[in-house]
């Protein structure tokens, strides 16, 4: 007997590959969005920072806006800077 | 002195011959001179003779009425029970003859009482005249006396007498109506006297009864004696005509048919009877107007009665029963009927639909007819609370309504529910309807009358006053968030059963509920549907991808999903074999290319595989579920496995395994050899069964859901009883699924109440039976050992 698959439509979830499963910041999972958005995935993307901790984009951005002066990742108080995979 | 006894005997009784106890006998009048003697020798004894005569004379009129007249003519109403239904004919005739006699006495009467009046007028006291005068005091004292002495069932022969009447009266109202051939006709008895046509008497009978009326009308006692009677035999006949010509007809209004009738047949009927059968236009009396209002309403609320005990019918025919409706209406605003309505139909709808041989799809299209007939009937929406109530409160505990209100919503069916989605009216809540209900003022109604306020208190605004079909279905379940996870899972069931990444309908109709329920509840809704687009672009990109097309054994399209806003998939499992699991590595890779930073797992056990089989000289292309894929193609390299040992393999539990198996068996490509020893069938023997078999896209597993259900989490919290289970079982060996739930609500009512049907109870035995923890035959459950 010779079997041959033609095509298979199967099912899938994607996640962020990621060393934590939440937000920092929102403690929402990154999966999920942030407060503000709708819609997860490219509409509300995860940024990475020089340290390698992670966080909703709108989220770092939010909370480094709060920090007029120093500019600290919020988990390991290093001074933040994205990191450009 | 005159000689008085002499006067008495000789003139004074030819004058009154009541006083000597002649009661029936016309005389003859007496002569002039026994009046002038009589008067004379009266006048003697001055005013006081002709006094005393007058009141001895009365005092024996009145006497002989009560004593003799009144008694007489209630002998013909004692009736032997056996008459008083077999012969109204016989009836018909005492009666006239008790008339008739009647009527004699008072003609004899009426002389006593003019030769009274004569003899005082010629008297020498003038002033007495007028007491004697009184000429209706004959009458008065018969009415009464009659009255007084009323026997018990004396309606019995006045009704007999009337409906023979009725008979005749109608007679010609029936010829004209019914269309008898006029031969067929001449062969039957005639419709009113019952005789052959051609000795038809009732021309006959007619004028007698004119004539009895007539009496009758003279004594003034028509309406005292015979009106409860007609009245009866009337609503008697008015329940027959509705009975006849309506009952069950409801797409047609029948009110004006109804009146014309009452006014043709019946109306006409009493003038004749009040007229005493003559011609003449008179003037309708009151006693006419009197009886016309009463029987109106009587009709009105007859007919209600009987709409209203069919409205069960109306309902399901709703919208062909539109006219029954209307007429109902109308009798509604002459007669409060709310209460009766509320309650009949509450009743109706609760024999007919709200017992355990109903399914629950059919209460619900039950309920929705109801809530569209109903709103027709009453736009305030009382009465479709008060009636409905008692369905919703039973759905409620059906727990598959929801499903069955989604289904309705989503496809097209008996409940019309689709329909009503598609009309895109949105859901008012309580403040756009004050709104409305102030710029809407000039069409005001006031709270309807005879209703219990707290019920309109507790039904306000919203349900009160929208009819919004959709929102009544909901409704049921009272939380709009139940309603619309319920409508997630059905969603994603429908989205992995599919799997063609074309949600165009799931889109329209998550339009239509975003209108009605707001966007926020149907936010996961929302991005499952994104979700199905999203993949399909990130197919058709990989697809076009050079790189991962290289060397690819076959096509792989993915539905890729947000797993945080799906329902959680349930936990079964499934080992691709490495060929395969390459594939989908391939895949993998490109989408993470593709998406930085992001990466997928697979759920392999849920999905669909084109799939071609060639054995010997046969080829078979089918579409099946991945397990069912991967178990044949373990057996391209070994045509024999044990259950265990691929069981192992591709880590699907063997009973699970054995029922996927069975697809193949079905097909005639495997067959079970030994127990528990699978091998794959080559002979050409199988070639035509093999041909034969319908090829179906999936097995009966593959329907099932891939969600975890709220059937699954219902298991969850059974789990607490496991050890209890466990217990029992290991004392009392085995026991049969009713004694072991008997035992568990026993046990759950002391800790707290957790409640659960039988059914849940089975599912979650059978999935220990499945985990190998319980073992299941002959009917009872015994622990694993
Ligand atoms: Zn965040
Ligand atoms: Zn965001
Ligand atoms: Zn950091």
């Amino acid at each position: 007997m010779k079997l041959t698959i033609k095509s298979w439509t199967g099912v899938a979830s994607w996640r962020w590959i990621a060393n934590d499963e939440n937000c920092g910041i929102c403690r929402m999972s990154f999966e999920s969005t942030c407060p503000e958005c709708a819609l997860p995935g490219d509409d509300c993307p995860l940024v990475w920072g020089v340290c390698s901790h992670c966080f909703h984009m709108h989220c770092i951005v939010k909370w480094l806006n709060l920090q007029p002066l120093n500019k600290q990742c919020p988990m390991c108080r290093q001074s933040w800077k994205f990191n450009i995979h | 002195m005159c000689d008085f006894s002499k006067l008495w005997s000789s003139d004074v009784v030819k004058i009154f011959p009541i006083l000597c106890g002649s009661t029936s006998q016309i005389l003859q009048s007496p002569k002039e001179e026994v009046f002038q003697n009589v008067c004379r020798q009266m006048s003697e004894l001055g005013s006081v003779g002709i006094e005393t005569l007058t009141d001895i004379v009365k005092l024996e009129m009145r006497s002989t009425i009560r004593n003799v007249i009144v008694p007489k003519f209630w002998v013909h109403f004692q009736v032997p029970r056996k008459e008083t239904v077999s012969d109204p004919n016989a009836l018909f005739a005492k009666f006239i003859e008790a008339v008739n006699e009647l009527h004699e006495s008072y003609q004899y009467l009426l002389q006593m009482q003019t030769r009274l009046i004569q003899l005082n007028r010629n008297g020498p006291s003038k002033t007495l005249e007028k007491q004697v005068v009184d000429e209706n005091g004959t009458k008065t004292w018969l009415r009464d006396a009659m009255l007084a002495q009323l026997p018990p069932n004396f309606d019995v022969v006045i009704g007999a007498f009337y409906s023979v009447h009725f008979r005749l009266f109608t007679k010609d109202i029936y010829f004209s109506s019914n269309t008898i051939d006029s031969e067929v006709l001449s062969d039957l008895p005639c419709t009113g006297c019952n005789f052959e046509v051609q000795k038809c008497c009732c021309q006959k009978l007619i004028e007698m009864v004119n004539k009895t009326n007539q009496k009758l009308l003279e004594l003034g006692l028509i309406d005292r004696l015979a009106g409860s009677s007609m009245t009866a035999l009337i609503k008697q006949k008015i329940k027959e005509h509705i009975n006849d010509t309506c009952l069950g007809i409801f797409d047609r209004s029948h009110l004006k048919e109804l009146e014309t009738w009452l006014q043709d047949v019946i109306m006409s009927w009493l003038r004749n009877i009040f007229t005493g059968g003559k011609q003449c236009d008179i003037n309708e009396c009151e006693t006419i107007q009197g009886f016309k209002v009463k029987l109106t309403y009587f009709m009105y609320e007859t007919f209600a009665q009987s709409v209203i005990s069919r409205f069960f019918s109306i309902i399901i025919d709703y919208p062909d029963s539109t006219p029954a409706i209307n007429d109902l209406k109308i009798c509604m605003e002459k007669i409060d009927m709310r209460v009766y309505i509320t309650k009949t139909l509450r009743n109706a709808l609760e024999a007919r639909l709200l017992h355990p041989g109903v399914n629950t799809m059919d209460i619900l299209t039950g309920y929705v007819a109801a809530i569209k007939a109903i709103r027709h009937l009453d736009n305030t929406g009382v009465i479709l609370e008060m009636v409905t109530a008692p369905i919703k409160d039973y759905l409620r505990k059906r727990n598959d309504t929801v499903r069955r209100v989604v289904t309705g919503l989503t496809e097209e069916g008996p409940t019309d529910l689709s329909e009503e989605l598609a009309k895109g009216e949105s859901v008012k809540d309580g403040k756009d309807n004050t709104t409305d209900e102030l710029s809407n003022w000039e069409n005001w109604e006031p709270d309807p009358f005879g209703i219990d306020p707290n019920i309109l208190r507790n039904t306000s605004s919203k349900i009160m006053r929208s009819a919004d079909i959709i929102s009544m279905v909901v409704d049921i379940y009272g939380s709009k968030e139940l309603f619309m996870v319920e409508y997630r899972n059905l969603m994603a069931d429908r989205l992995l059963a599919q799997l063609d990444f074309n949600s165009e309908k799931e889109i329209r109709n998550l339009e239509l509920l975003k209108i009605r329920f707001g966007e926020s509840l149907l936010h996961s809704c929302e991005v499952m549907l994104k979700d199905v687009t999203d993949s399909k672009r990130i197919n058709s990109h990989i697809h076009g991808d050079g790189n991962c097309n290289e060397n690819q054994l076959f096509d792989i399209s993915s539905l890729i999903v947000s797993a945080q806003f799906w329902p959680s998939f349930n936990k079964e499992s499934l080992q691709l074999p490495e060929e395969i699991e390459n594939e989908f590595k391939k895949y993998t890779k490109a989408y993470e290319a593709y998406k930085g930073n992001r990466t997928l797992n697979w759920r392999t056990v849920t999905g669909r595989v084109n799939i071609l089989i060639e054995i010997g000289d046969r080829t078979m292309e089918m579409t099946v579920a991945p397990t069912q894929a991967v178990i044949i193609y373990h057996f391209q390299n070994k045509s024999e496995w044990g259950l265990e040992e691929l069981s192992s393999l591709i880590k699907v539990p063997p009973s699970a395994l054995r029922r996927r198996m069975s697809f193949w068996q079905n097909h005639g490509l495997i067959s079970e050899t030994h127990p528990g020893v699978f091998t794959l069938i080559e002979k050409e023997s199988e070639k035509s069964q093999f041909e034969e078999m319908n090829i179906t896209d999936a097995d009966e597993e593959d329907l099932e859901s891939a969600m975890a259900s709220a059937s699954d989490q219902r298991e969850e919290e059974l789990q607490v009883f496991w050890s209890y289970i466990v217990g029992m079982l290991t004392n009392l060996d085995s026991m049969p699924i009713d004694r072991i739930h008997q035992m568990l609500k026993l046990f759950a009512s002391h800790s707290g109440g957790v409640e659960f049907t039988q059914d849940e109870l089975k599912h979650f035995l059978q999935r220990k039976v499945r985990e190998h923890k319980l073992l299941f035959s002959g009917g009872v459950y015994q622990l694993a050992k």
